[in-house]
């Protein structure tokens, strides 16, 4: 795991910022793929409570596979430690429990149900009923095109809604740290300037942490505090985003503008 | 016109059977996305779990309860242990598992309760004076019954789909099962009370039409045509659709009673044929059938 | 079958992985040389393969030749395990190799065997003379049965392949003047004589069955094992394997699928016909039903899918476990063990007895295929 060695001086190779306190999610030397094709290989990763943190990287550098690690969704070795303690069996309602939500790439749309209903499969593992229905209606505010179609099938939304509603269903559950899997993917700019402006939000009124993987390196580097830098299913570099906005020479030789 | 209603009220008993079997392959096909090839066999042990229970002096109607549990609980069972561990690996290894059970619980079935047919009890009352006449024709109480449990069972099915949690979990999972799991919903809890549902529906189903259906009793073989006719109707109707089944079921029933009625150039005795027929148009022409929502994997 | 194809697919993904630089052979270590002696390595069509070959033929003609000594009873029982094997290749072709799933090849067994017992009793064809009637018989039929498999996959396929074979008793029985319907069609024995030229006389006609079975047998393997060879047998795995590949690489998935299964119901059509000669008698509800049709699938995935001798083992399986179970629970033994069979070989050997020894066997003894100089295409 080292970084090719334009970085800037804050910027260490590989390796992740070790805070004092426990962090709300830490990730160990964590290998993960799909069957005998090893895509992680070895990833160190640290999200602390209500911080933002981007995952960076070309198209392959796995990403994606990441995050479905993260939320229980393939099987992992390595650590993965929520609050300290590390989680045993990967198994999405465990992560779930663990306070851990995902918002899957392609949204995972359950296009047979309505909008409500998908909002509440969203809050499945919750016993408050009224809570639940509030929080129904806290989403439909937040996303006003929502609530227009809450009777509606969401099979029939456009993209950008299904994205809302995929958001909405993940925040159902309440986590204390959302995943993000490319949510700008194939939509508007002006829809995605919305999302983020939600998903800031989210983190700035809830406190909710949030571990965004995005394509659309300049959005996602306005809204994170952190970035991790992945390339060939290694962390190729880490550091606060405020260095990955402003050196133009990492900018050139990792993100490409 | 009396032997019109005559064949329409067989074709609707008939056809409440074929709906009740065809729907415990919906439920279970909504959940796992597979037909399970065993579900006449399920139907099938549980009916000799039930005669074998009234040998021993229980009346069929409380017989019925603990048919039904067994039924539940091999559902869940085989869904645990036989099903999920090859789930992933292919659908073939699926169906080749479900036609080890087919072959496996009927001869199970005869090495436990032997080969011979079992005079089997009706749960309604089929006496000879049990019956209405509507316009001539003879409408017989446990056609009623029959019918009145068919509907019965579908509005209970309606309301646990869409009244309860686990109705709703069930329905998350059919649509998309990683997305359900990522919403926290235990996808293997709702797959194995799918087919313990469906295994249940199918030992009601079976209790109610062994007695009813010729060969009008208990034989190892009572269930490879059922299991054909309630493909069928869940094909026509779409795999997925409770709707579907119904509409299937009926329609499947009541077809073939009026066929074997009025169609006589066809020699009668061709349901099983009919029946492909019907499977392989559905199949080839409008694989999602009448209401079904997903579409059926093709080339 | 998918079963396996699943199973080969992360071998091939381990391919990269697996892949060490390459070290000079000088380079690698003890433990990896004392490794290496194992399996022997012959190349195909040499001296010492063409002599394992040879043995396996001597052995084969030995164990043929010592069957054909057997009492009335056990020929009688070789006899079948043949016709079974030659209705399980049949149903390889579809099944093991092309991937189309049926549960209804008792529909073409039976086909067969009504083909010889109508043309025999009706008609007064020698029975030899009729295998070959069978054949394009069921060779038609398999591929009109077939052709839902151009739009038709996997379970559903099945599905239908089920209601086939449900279905065929109920057909048999509708045309009742022909086939005898429910009383069933009895080939008289007498028209069951051996021909003049075998030497056979009528009494001998075991004798005479059990040599019909071994020419036929013979003759079935050799033609998969040339189809499975052909460019035909490469197009019928690709499509099994993975159809949009297949097709994009000029698979004619159309033909390829249809007539996989016609040359599938072809060949347990013969073995059909063959049956007919064996037993004398025919009942749609008794030989030919679903449990039949479940049978020949079990010999099939016991033996092993997609393996040339597994039909043959198989068979073996189909014919002597309900003969020595049969005092066991009121004779339903057998199909309990078969449903026990299918479900622990899916679960432990998916490539069946057959398969399983193989991979053993390759262990110790790899035949690797001699290296030539990429030619031009000759087309």
């Amino acid at each position: 795991m080292t970084g090719p060695g334009t970085h800037g001086p804050s910027i260490r190779p590989g390796g992740a910022t070790r805070p004092e306190t426990t962090a709300l999610l830490e990730i160990r030397d964590l290998h993960a793929g799909y069957g005998a094709a090893n895509v992680l290989q070895g990833i160190d990763l640290t999200v602390a409570r209500g911080e933002v943190v981007v995952v960076l990287g070309a198209n392959g550098a796995g990403k994606t596979t990441l995050m479905r690690a993260i939320a229980g969704l393939i099987p992992h070795t390595g650590e993965i430690l929520v609050d300290g303690a590390g989680v045993g069996r990967s198994r999405p309602d465990l992560m779930l429990g663990r306070g851990i939500g995902l918002v899957p790439q392609g949204r995972g749309t359950l296009t047979d149900m309505t909008v409500r209903d998908n909002l509440r499969v969203g809050a499945v593992t919750r016993k408050d009923k009224a809570g639940v229905a509030e929080d129904i209606e806290k989403w439909c505010g937040v996303f006003p095109r929502l609530a227009k179609r809450r009777e509606q099938v969401a099979g029939t939304l456009s993209g950008g809604e299904q994205q809302m509603l995929a958001i909405a269903r993940a925040m159902m559950s309440r986590p204390r740290l959302l995943l993000c899997d490319e949510v700008s993917l194939g939509l508007a700019p002006i829809v995605v300037q919305e999302l983020f402006g939600v998903l800031a939000g989210v983190n700035s009124d809830s406190g909710t942490a949030l571990l965004l993987v995005e394509q659309n390196a300049e959005l996602a580097l306005e809204v994170a505090a952190r970035v991790y830098l992945l390339e060939v299913g290694s962390v190729a570099a880490t550091g606060p985003a405020e260095e990955f906005r402003t050196n133009d020479a990492i900018r050139r030789a990792y993100l490409g503008y | 016109m009396d032997i019109f209603f005559d064949r329409l009220f067989s074709g609707l008993t008939a056809g409440s059977l074929y709906t009740l079997i065809a729907l415990s392959l919906v439920v279970v096909f909504r959940s796992s996305k597979t037909i399970n090839f065993a579900q006449g066999e399920f139907a099938l042990f549980c009916c000799f779990i039930a005669w074998w229970l009234t040998t021993k002096g229980l009346p069929i109607i409380v017989a019925l309860i603990p048919a039904m549990l067994v039924g539940f609980l091999l559902g869940v069972v085989t869904e645990r242990t036989l099903i999920r561990p090859v789930r992933r690996r292919s659908e073939t290894a699926v169906l080749i598992v479900g036609l080890g059970l087919f072959t496996g619980l009927n001869g199970l079935d005869g090495w436990i309760w032997g080969p011979a047919n079992k005079q089997f009890p009706e749960m309604l009352p089929s006496g000879d004076s049990d019956y209405f006449l509507v316009g001539g024709a003879r409408l017989h109480y446990d056609s009623i019954g029959i019918f009145l449990i068919m509907l019965l069972v579908v509005g209970l099915l309606s309301l646990l789909f869409n009244k309860t949690s686990l109705g709703l979990r069930m329905r998350a999972v059919a649509t998309n099962a990683e997305s359900a799991s990522l919403s926290g919903v235990k996808v293997g809890t709702v797959l194995s009370m799918s087919w313990g549902i469906s295994a249940a529906i199918s030992a009601l189903a079976g209790i109610l039409l062994v007695p009813v259906l010729p060969p009008n009793e208990l034989d190892l073989s009572s269930f490879f045509s059922i299991l054909i006719f309630a493909s069928a109707a869940a094909l026509f109707g779409g795999l997925d659709s409770v709707k579907g089944a119904v509409v299937g079921g009926l329609g499947l029933g009541v077809a073939e009673s009026m066929l074997n009625g009025y169609a006589t150039f066809l020699g009668g005795s061709l349901q099983l044929t009919v029946a492909l027929v019907i499977i392989v148009l559905v199949l080839v022409f409008k694989p999602t059938g009448l209401f079904g929502a997903r579409r059926v994997e093709r080339v | 079958m998918t079963t396996q194809s699943a199973d080969r697919e992360p071998r091939a993904a381990s391919e990269p992985s697996d892949a060490q630089p390459i070290t000079p052979a000088g380079t690698t270590s003890p433990v990896r040389k004392h490794r290496r002696r194992l399996p022997f390595v012959i190349r195909r069509n040499s001296r010492s393969h063409v002599g394992l070959i040879g043995v396996g033929v001597v052995v084969g003609l030995a164990m043929v030749l010592w069957g054909g000594g057997f009492g009335q009873f056990n020929q009688g029982q070789l006899t079948r395990v043949m016709i079974y094997a030659i209705a399980i290749a049949g149903l390889n072709i579809a099944t093991g190799y092309t991937g189309l799933v049926s549960v209804g090849h008792s529909a073409f067994f039976g086909l067969g065997a009504y083909t010889t017992g109508i043309l025999v009793v009706r008609h007064g064809w020698s029975p030899e003379a009729t295998i070959p009637v069978a054949f394009v018989v069921c060779f038609v039929v398999g591929l009109v049965v077939g052709l839902p498999a151009l739009r038709i996959r996997g379970l559903y396929l099945a599905m239908v392949t089920l209601a086939f074979g449900v279905a065929f008793p109920e057909v048999i029985a509708r045309f009742s003047d022909l086939t005898g319907g429910a009383q069933g069609l009895t080939i008289r024995r007498a028209m069951l004589r051996p021909p003049s030229w075998s030497g056979f006389s009528l009494s001998e006609k075991g004798q005479w069955l059990y040599w019909l079975c071994v020419v036929v047998l013979i003759l079935v393997l050799i033609v998969v094992h040339n189809v499975v060879r052909s460019r035909y047998g490469l197009a019928m795995m690709a499509a099994r394997d993975n159809e949009i590949a297949a097709s994009a690489s000029g698979v004619n998935l159309a033909v390829v699928k249809t007539s996989a299964f016609g040359l599938s119901g072809a060949l347990t059509g013969v073995g059909g016909s063959l049956f007919a000669m064996y037993l004398g008698s025919l009942v749609a509800n008794d030989s030919f039903t679903l449990l039949n049709a479940i049978a020949l699938l079990t010999g099939l995935v016991i033996g092993g899918e997609a393996t040339r001798f597994g039909p043959i083992i198989g068979a073996i399986a189909v014919v002597y476990i309900p003969y020595y179970t049969s005092d066991l629970g009121q004779g339903q033994a057998a199909a309990v063990l078969f449903g026990a069979a299918l479900i622990i070989i899916v679960f432990i050997a998916p490539e069946g007895l057959t398969g399983a020894f193989f991979r053993v066997f390759r262990r110790v003894l790899t035949v690797i295929p001699v290296l030539r100089k990429p030619q031009p295409p000759a087309d």
